[in-house]
């Protein structure tokens, strides 16, 4: 230091130190500013008002898998596309393990953004919970389906947070999913009992935070697995099991899952057959345990188009018999509420034949489904013809 | 004493440091162990068997392609092979929790995962091919604008073509409900190219040998192997193995064999 400027008068220095310090927090504020500024506030894609879904067929509605996407835009172009369609419901997956990062932390950021959304748009939601938290299992080979019995308390208390904050939008919720599997708890042995104790936890704890919110169990996999099968068991004996358990005081609606496969949707069920009409046995079971008021919803189902994976069909039978489905439904279930398709889209492609059950791709390329359902749920007849007559090979 | 910008380490110390880093290497140098790898025994693969060729059904029993290459596989590390079918959703959980060592699946290396999966080199790329006459030396994939070219609508070739078309390029499209009709619009002359995905242009040779075609790749698909990225022994070993096989020429005939 020099001494001339050791030698400056004390009250010339206050005043420059004075002007950096305000130099300093405007700079920061513009900082702030800035900061705010590129980062969208939350709903500046909203639309003004909410919009309504013009349907004639208020039964069609659609899996949605938005838990993965990033971009708000895309969150928003997905469920447009959804309205468009005629859809008036979605199913959403809500993982617990997305909301609640650490112990007690509930992070509601992305949930609250999609439901934002849900309701620009004019669409209802059946929320589906599951994915347990890392911070449940030390063991370096749980997956995110690995749910210890000593959990469902926390994952009660998750379902209850979720039902009180998102009451009046989601009023619907399913609890798990596809129970009858292994692989949906982490490759542990399949036990209806223990699902049941997971709804006998969380079934009052959800009604306690939404008293009018429908709970869903069920959600099995159609499968053909016997007893002592380590992949599961199937979803009709298993349904028989949780009503054994004593499910039926836990769940107010059954959720189904029923693929087609290679079959048509008119194709007589049997219990040793996949295929749409299966839902018609799990329907029959409810009624030999009295569970004949209940609702159900198909909350996951459809046709595959892949050119090769062992279950699919061409496209145009894909999209022929899908429509048939809700034609079926219409005409023949009048216990079902709604029918919907998994799935409407995922956020990037899994590169293998699941990218073939979806409505609109990753990249938002529209399929023929797409068309053959929006006609379908909005009484429109296309005259547009979407590609060639096959080639003359004869 | 050495001295360096005023550190002062002991020989001793340099010595043991260079000792350690011998191990290091000398390790990593070491043959992998099967035994470690493998303690149960067998090699548990874990495929989905409904994906033809590469595993389906057959008459009860598992085949395919991904099925012939993990018995190469495994009698190239000399152990017994256990297929574990599963579905596509379930293979890379059952990776995680030990359910199988390792995944033979028609698996695209997926970045996404690598945190948790380490793939080993490409055994297949279904990629994107450009296919066309093979008398037509014009078709290029960098010049494709008045082309008309002939692909499966709403696939991923459709998606190609897009992308083409926004770098500024005119495609004359002929969509068709099948890649197959694609291939067949190309070979009546009904189109000046097609675009589909390798497998698809190999399943549909194969029942046309004497098609006289060219094609070039657009884009990269390989399939490879996945193994649990903590599981050092397993993933050396697989990786030795194919690139044995590989060498061999037994990787080619398998996959000839399938298509």
């Amino acid at each position: 230091m020099s001494a001339k400027s050791s030698a400056s008068p004390p009250v010339k220095d206050a005043a420059k130190r004075q002007r950096r310090s305000i130099l300093v927090i405007i700079g920061l504020l513009l900082l702030f500013a800035l900061v705010f500024r590129l980062r969208p506030a939350p709903g500046d894609l909203l639309p003004a008002e909410a919009r309504v879904v013009e349907t004639a067929k208020p039964h069609v509605c659609v899996h949605t898998l938005l838990e993965n996407e990033v971009e708000e835009k895309k969150i928003l172009r997905s469920l447009e596309l959804v309205r468009e369609l005629g859809a008036t419901t979605i199913v959403q997956f809500f993982p617990w393990a997305y909301v609640e990062r650490e112990d007690d932390q509930f992070d509601w950021w992305h949930a609250d953004r999609i439901l934002r959304h849900v309701e620009g748009q004019g669409l209802r939601v059946i929320a589906r919970l599951g994915l347990a938290p890392n911070w449940l299992n030390e063991d370096p080979g749980a997956t995110l389906n690995t749910l210890p019995e000593t959990a469902f308390p926390k994952f009660a208390q998750y379902a209850a947070a979720f039902a009180e904050r998102y009451a009046g939008t989601v009023d619907e919720i399913i609890i798990w999913n596809e129970p009858n599997l292994s692989f949906e708890w982490g490759y542990q042995p399949v036990d209806a009992g223990r699902y049941v104790r997971l709804l006998q936890e969380t079934y009052p704890a959800i009604k306690a935070a939404n008293p009018a919110a429908v709970v869903l169990a069920g959600a099995l996999a159609p499968t053909l697995e016997g007893r002592g099968s380590s992949a599961g068991l199937n979803d009709l004996d298993f349904l028989r099991d949780m009503y054994a358990a004593g499910a039926g005081d836990y769940f107010d609606a059954l959720a189904i899952h029923s693929y087609g496969l290679k079959e048509p949707p008119s194709a007589e069920p049997a219990e040793n057959r996949l295929n749409f009409r299966r839902a018609e046995l799990l329907r029959e079971i409810m009624l030999e345990n009295g569970d004949e008021q209940k609702q159900a919803s198909i909350t996951e189902g459809g046709w595959n188009d892949h050119p090769r994976w062992a279950h699919a069909l061409r496209p145009s039978q894909r999209s022929a018999f899908t429509v048939e489905a809700f034609e079926y439904v219409e005409a023949h279930w009048a216990w079902l509420e709604r029918l919907c398709l998994w799935a409407f889209r995922y956020p990037a492609d899994l590169n293998s034949y699941p990218d073939n059950y979806t409505l609109v791709s990753a990249n938002f390329v529209l399929k023929p489904i797409y068309y053959a359902l929006q006609d379908y749920a909005r009484g429109w007849e296309r005259e547009e013809v979407l590609w060639l007559p096959p080639p003359e090979t004869k | 004493m050495i001295k360096h910008a005023g550190f002062q380490l002991s020989s001793k110390v340099v010595a043991v440091a260079i000792a350690v880093l011998l191990a290091a290497v000398w390790r990593h140098y070491q043959p992998p162990n099967r035994d470690i790898a493998f303690p149960a025994g067998e090699i548990r693969i874990g495929v989905d068997g409904s994906y033809p060729p590469f595993a389906f059904d057959e008459a009860g029993s598992l085949t395919g392609l991904d099925i012939e290459l993990g018995e190469a596989i495994a009698a190239e590390i000399g152990l017994p092979v256990r297929f574990v079918n599963l579905s596509f959703y379930g293979l890379y959980d059952a990776l995680k929790t030990g359910a199988v060592d390792l995944l033979i699946a028609a698996l695209r290396v997926d970045q996404a995962r690598t945190a948790h999966v380490r793939y080993t080199e490409a055994y297949f790329d279904d990629g994107l091919v450009l296919v066309s006459a093979s008398d037509n030396q014009s078709i290029s994939a960098e010049a494709l604008s008045n082309t008309a070219i002939a692909y499966e609508y709403a696939s991923r070739a459709d998606s190609q073509i897009g992308l083409w078309e926004g770098d500024g390029q005119e495609i004359a499209r002929r969509p068709y409900e099948l890649s197959t009709y694609a291939l067949d619009a190309l070979r009546l002359g009904q189109a000046e190219a097609a675009l589909v995905d390798a497998t698809t242009l190999r399943l549909y040779v194969r029942e046309r040998r004497e098609w006289q075609h060219q094609h070039q790749f657009v884009s990269r698909e390989p399939y490879a192997i996945a193994v649990r990225i903590d599981r050092d022994e397993v993933f050396k070993l697989v990786d030795r193995a194919l690139s044995t096989l590989k060498e061999s020429g037994e990787i080619a005939r398998i996959v000839t064999k399938w298509f």
